[in-house]
């Protein structure tokens, strides 16, 4: 056989050595490939790859997989963006409208240019993803059957876990309709009634039992609902106005923020006058505002603090002053002003900041002498809400999780677990979520046996100065379609309009998709040792070649890849 | 201008050939720019290709004898030789009746800018139609690192250590291809490899003598972190030192990658070979890239208009 | 000139009296060279312009690279037959001297590149006329050397190197002298292609730049090889001297005409060898057949092949001979005549001992007369050993 045709028998990674100068060809041409150089002996440094945690996943007090869900509308897979988000929050296209979504205030992006819309993109998953058919009612696994006392997001949350883990749940709800306050405590133009009674359907389609118009205490002792369930999940919210301790205030014309946009949600004709103080900074305030406003009055916002103490959604606020409510900062009422029972103004003290309290925002001080009046036909008190626990025998606190109230342990002599603002104080509608997934744990690991689980080990979170800005130029924000002040201020029609699919993945283009991976290629086009390949969407290192120069992990744009040392 | 899509979320998937004709194993060293711009030409050529390399870092990244890290074949000739080479190897395969073959002239700076600008510039004159590639690293860096005509300004080399760089600017090797009037003409970055398959590919379908001059980022020359070389190639581009362009015919000027037009201290600062500059310097690298470039865009709108 | 007519057909065969330059042009043509490249030197020129002529005008079928340098030329030659061409090239003096990495490239690529090189002296001072130490300078690149005596045996050299060139994997040279050979027309009989394509089929090598079988050609050898790959390359000079023989009786079994490695003149009985090489050996067959009618014992080795050497040849019919006189066109500076040397070195395990006079003549052109060729030969009969290494011949003292 010829030197040539032996050399075509070698494999290619096949060293070729030469025992005398016959077996040698007569030039010198290659016979083998420099596969035969296993150049990975050469790497001091190893690229692995390892996925970190992006920091809007992170700041998600539900857990969504923000990074996941934007990567899947990227792709255009709605349906799937919006099954990802429904693994821990049943209601994106909720959320998809009234979060706060402290995922934005941490997005990696805002250094760059502005945040990612994800609230927005949140949306368009539970709008578009939605397929019009129902869900498949999950296996009944367990036999237990959980009462859950209150439907607004924490109940409807909890129960909705506690199904798909395929328990029998039944909501008692006080109100006629299910909801709580997603359906009266945000107003028709924020979160319309026909998304949430879309998503409340869904949750009928796991086999979870709504009786509506159940007032537990009141209607039902809690001892008979203990008696005909396995447990019981307490999420009754927090509805009660908190109080401002005013001179007057019990005068007719003075309104509590919660309780009118509960009568303006339910349909009720709300009479207002034109001039309307707002007491308050909060979502609540700014929601009465603009309710009021829609109702003809000329609604004006008065808060002790200035713009950046207030505790609204910042989207929110900037939505009332385009809409044309006007705002006081650095003033709080001290008398209501009555003429017969029926108020007629407010007298006020205006306010300056003093140092930090307790929840590190600066504490208003008043300033002596600074009183003014307002000639009011409406005052709206928006300070703050409680948890309204009459129902429960006196004095008896509730916590996260388990109760563990001696009072009520000894009246109920069964565990029960309660969640939501009822239990955590007064919180956004995702924290209630999130507390109602706990809870559906917690009640899970109670009914199982199971022990708590192991604390989560701290994520290792993506830095800004991780993301390779080589990959990533300057692009403002999508901006969705909404209507125009004029269009809006005199209905509650919705107003933000969504993203349009296109516009959701122009914006999901400018997801950084911080320490994931979104199969870019990088690595194994700008690898010197063409040692990196992908299958599907994973990619292997072929360490027999890599020799770790590093490019891999520089070029990734998210650092998704971590160069560790050899072991030598 | 082509639209480099460095924003998108995939900028680079999909959009090279997917074949890879230069092998893994080969005896480059860490973040080697020239063994990835190999890389990247073989993909855009195909395995219809012939390649010449005359001596420079790919005598050795090319593996030693009997392996070789091409699938396709490969001649090492003497150092001057690589357009006289490859001419020869076109000649030979026409004659052949396999004319149709590409040849690919593959050589470093100084075997190019330096040692084999005469054949180079036979090749160019008489339009042989080959593929003429100088990958350059900006020195003799197989020899250990030695100023060649394209090292830049004040740049540390062995020969031109820090007490006493460069004095020269580097030598201007687009324009003298250009005033060969060869069809085509044009230069590329590793950073931007879809740019750079493109320029190649264009190549391969022209007639004639087409010089494609790709900067390639050294390491241990520049001084630079392994991981840095597609940044540094990069950086190039975007502060205007290697400006992304080509030339049809040795007149028509075209700019292919509108750069930002960082400051050059963003390229010079990740270079030890560039550690010792001072800000009168850098401020003088600045202007004379400026100036450069400048020139460079009349003679684009010159054509244009 | 051949007319366009009759070219488009290929080379006409038949008798012709044509230059020793045009009769390269003719063996290179009917070799079938596919790729020329060359750069222009005198006296070399006429052989690439005849090229150019017969590619011009369809006779031949080649590829002609009007390089920038001879150095570009020997590269342009390797590359093309890197793939498998047959290639071409010619030169002299400064331009084989330029050439000189490329020939050490082609010999160790194993490539069959066949070159035509005019003797010409070396430069400064500027000369165009012959002498041999251009091309000796190349001795030890591991070319093959074929110096060339005729017009005819130019031609068929060509064709000759080729055979053997392509079989043992090595490139080969023919050497011509300036003018004396290369200006001078004589009667030249230009075989029939049929029978050159008979004679030399066309080239096939094992290994080639072939697409469809992708290998790196030359690429940085370890001690542990490059020692073996240069014994082959020895081996390939050795086989070559049987090779160039074969080759030889073949061509003359076809073309009734041979030349042998070496040819022995008249040396049957002789007191004295006379050893040359190029065209002094048909002033020295005149200046023998004179002094044989005179009834001296005289005879003549031509030296053919200088590389590979035929040492046995050179033992064979020079050992038989008491004196031994060597006339070179060339020196080794610092030592002596290179042809003088090497017949020494061939003769020196070898024996019995035979005195040998080495005589440096007709550098840079200089005549080198029957005249001076009797001088040379008187000198060596009257002297049982030579008084010097170095007999110089006509040097105004």
């Amino acid at each position: 056989m010829s030197t040539k045709a032996k050399a075509k028998e070698l494999a290619p990674d096949r060293v070729v050595a030469f025992a005398s100068e016959r077996e040698m060809p007569p030039l010198a041409v290659s016979l083998g490939t420099s596969l035969a150089n296993k150049t990975g002996s050469w790497r001091y440094l190893r690229p692995v790859y390892e996925e970190k945690e992006p920091p809007c996943n992170h700041a998600c007090p539900a857990g969504n997989d923000i990074r996941g869900f934007i990567a899947l509308i990227l792709k255009g897979k709605l349906a799937e963006a919006r099954e990802l988000l429904c693994e821990t929050n049943p209601f994106p296209a909720i959320t998809g409208r009234v979060c706060h979504h402290p995922c934005e205030l941490e997005c990696n992006r805002q250094k760059l240019d502005e945040p990612l819309s994800i609230r927005a993109l949140e949306r368009l998953a539970g709008d578009e993803g939605y397929n019009g058919k129902g869900l498949r009612p999950p296996r009944r696994r367990h036999k237990e059957r959980i009462a859950i006392v209150g439907s607004g997001p924490a109940g409807l949350s909890c129960a909705y876990f506690l199904a798909r883990k395929g328990y029998q749940v039944a909501i008692f709800e006080a109100e006629r309709k299910p909801g709580g306050m997603l359906r009266w405590g945000i107003p028709e133009y924020r979160l319309p009634k026909a998304v949430l009674e879309r998503e409340l359907a869904l949750l009928r389609d796991l086999g979870i039992e709504f009786k509506a118009g159940l007032r537990v205490g009141q209607d039902l002792r809690l001892e008979e609902l203990q008696a005909g369930y396995d447990t019981i999940f307490l999420a009754v919210g927090a509805t009660a106005g908190v109080e401002l301790e005013l001179p007057g205030g019990e005068a007719a014309g003075v309104l509590h923020g919660l309780e009118f946009l509960k009568r303006v949600n339910f349909g009720e004709r709300v009479e207002l006058g034109e001039r309307v103080a707002v007491i308050g900074g909060g979502n609540t305030a700014m929601d009465a505002a603009r309710v009021a406003l829609r109702l003809g009055a000329k609604p004006v916002v008065v808060y002790r603090r200035t713009r950046a103490e207030m505790p609204a959604i910042p989207e929110e606020v900037e939505a009332a002053l385009e809409e044309g409510v006007e705002f006081t900062f650095l003033a709080a009422p001290i008398e209501v002003l009555t003429a017969n029972g029926q108020l007629k103004g407010a007298r006020f003290i205006k306010m300056e900041l003093g140092p930090p309290d307790e929840t590190g925002r600066r504490r208003p001080m008043p300033i002596k002498g600074s009183e003014f009046k307002l000639e009011l036909d409406n005052l709206i008190l928006a300070v703050g809400e409680r948890p309204d626990l009459s129902f429960l025998p006196e004095g008896v606190k509730l916590r996260e999780g388990r109760v563990n109230d001696p009072v009520l342990v000894e009246a109920l002599r069964a565990p029960i677990f309660a969640g939501g603002d009822a239990a955590t104080g007064a919180g956004t509608v995702v924290e209630a979520i999130a507390s109602g997934r706990r809870g559906a744990e917690a009640i899970d690991r109670h009914l199982r046996g199971l022990p708590e689980p192991e604390p989560e080990r701290e994520p290792v979170l993506v830095p800004f100065e991780r993301i390779n800005l080589d990959y990533f130029e300057p692009r403002p924000r999508a901006q969705g379609r909404a209507l125009a002040v004029p269009e809006r201020v005199t209905n509650f029609e919705e107003i933000e309009l969504g993203l349009s699919l296109e516009q959701g993945q122009l914006e999901a283009e400018r997801c950084f998709s911080c320490g994931g991976c979104n199969q870019c290629d990088n690595c194994i086009t700008y690898c010197p040792d063409v040692a990196i390949s992908r299958h599907d969407d994973q990619y292997e290192v072929d360490y027999d070649y890599c020799k770790g120069c590093g490019i891999c992990a520089q070029e990734c744009p998210r650092w998704v890849i971590s160069l560790v040392e050899e072991e030598k | 201008m082509i639209e480099i899509k460095q924003s998108s979320p995939y900028p680079l998937r999909g959009v090279l050939p997917t074949d890879e004709l230069m092998l893994s194993g080969h005896l480059a060293c860490q973040g080697c720019g020239a063994a990835l711009v190999m890389r990247y030409a073989l993909k855009a050529l195909g395995e219809r290709t012939i390649a010449v390399i005359p001596a420079c870092c790919w005598t050795i990244i090319a593996g030693a004898f009997p392996y070789s890290a091409l699938r396709v074949p490969l001649f090492h000739t003497a150092f001057e030789t690589a357009a006289s080479a490859a001419a020869g190897i076109k000649a030979g395969l026409e004659v052949l009746g396999k004319g149709d073959i590409t040849v690919l002239a593959w050589a470093g700076d100084g075997g190019t800018f330096d040692i084999g600008l005469q054949a180079l510039s036979g090749a160019a004159e008489r339009n042989d139609d080959i593929i003429y590639v100088c990958y350059d690293n900006e020195a003799y860096m197989n020899t250990g690192i030695q100023r060649s005509s394209a090292t830049p300004w004040r740049a540390w080399t062995t020969t031109t250590p820090t007490r006493h760089p460069k004095d020269e600017p580097k030598k201007d090797m687009m324009a003298i291809m250009a005033a060969h009037r060869i069809p085509y003409a044009a230069t590329a970055s590793p950073a931007y490899p879809e740019d750079l398959v493109r320029k190649m590919q264009k190549a391969k379908a022209i007639r004639g003598t087409k010089f494609i001059h790709i900067i390639s980022p050294c390491p241990p020359g520049w001084k630079s972190a392994s991981e840095l070389s597609v940044k540094l190639a990069r950086l190039a581009v975007q502060t205007k030192i290697f400006p992304l362009y080509e030339v049809e015919n040795g007149l028509k000027w075209r700019i292919t990658l509108e750069p930002k037009g960082l400051p050059v201290e963003e390229y010079l600062k990740l270079q030890g070979r560039f550690r010792h500059l001072s800000p009168e310097e850098i401020r003088k690298i600045q202007e004379t890239v400026d100036a450069e470039w400048a020139r460079l865009v009349a003679k684009a709108k010159a054509e244009a208009s | 000139m051949a007319t366009e007519v009759e070219l488009k057909a290929g080379i006409p065969s038949g008798k012709k009296v044509i230059t020793g330059n045009y009769a390269v042009s003719y063996g290179a043509a009917l070799a079938r060279a596919q790729v020329i490249a060359a750069y222009p030197i005198t006296p070399q020129t006429q052989i690439v312009e005849l090229l150019a002529d017969f590619c011009a005008e369809g006779a031949l079928r080649a590829n002609f690279i009007k390089v920038e340098s001879e150095h570009s030329a020997m590269a342009a030659c390797i590359g093309a037959a890197a793939v498998g061409a047959r290639a071409f090239t010619a030169t002299s003096a400064q331009g084989l001297a330029l050439m000189h990495e490329m020939l050490h490239w082609a010999a160790g690529a194993r490539l069959p590149i066949v070159m035509a090189n005019v003797n010409r002296a070396m430069g400064p001072p500027w000369s165009i006329w012959t002498d041999q130490n251009d091309s000796l300078s190349q001795r030890d690149t591991g070319w093959m050397q074929f110096y060339c005596e005729s017009n005819q045996e130019a031609l068929d050299t060509v064709i000759q190197a080729y055979k053997v060139a392509e079989k043992v994997l090595l490139p080969a040279m023919l050497v011509l002298d300036a003018f004396f050979l290369s200006h001078t027309s004589e009667p030249v009989e230009i075989p029939e292609q049929g029978l050159v394509d008979r004679y030399l089929p066309p080239y096939n090598p094992e290994f080639k730049l072939d697409i469809t079988d992708p290998r790196a050609f030359g690429g940085i050898t370890m001690p542990s090889e490059y020692f073996e790959l240069r014994y082959k390359m020895q081996k390939a000079m050795e086989e070559a001297l049987e090779v160039a023989k074969a080759a030889d009786l073949e061509f003359k079994e076809l073309f009734g005409r041979g030349y042998g490695l070496v040819e022995p003149y008249r040396l049957e009985d002789a007191e004295l060898a006379l050893v040359t090489s190029g065209t002094v050996t048909s002033t020295a067959r005149l200046v023998i057949d004179e002094l044989r009618a005179k009834g001296e014992r005289v005879g003549l080795l031509k030296v053919r092949l200088f590389r590979p050497f035929p040492t046995a040849l050179v033992r064979e019919h020079l050992l038989k001979v008491p004196k031994i006189a060597v006339i070179d066109r060339n020196i080794s500076f610092g030592h002596g005549g290179i042809f003088a040397q090497e017949i020494k070195s061939a003769l020196y395990n070898a024996e019995p001992r035979r005195p040998l006079f080495g005589f440096v003549a007709g550098l840079g052109g200089r005549d080198i007369t029957p005249e001076l060729i009797e001088e040379i030969i008187a000198y060596a009969l009257a002297h049982d050993r030579p008084e010097e290494e170095i007999i110089w011949m006509g040097v105004k003292r």
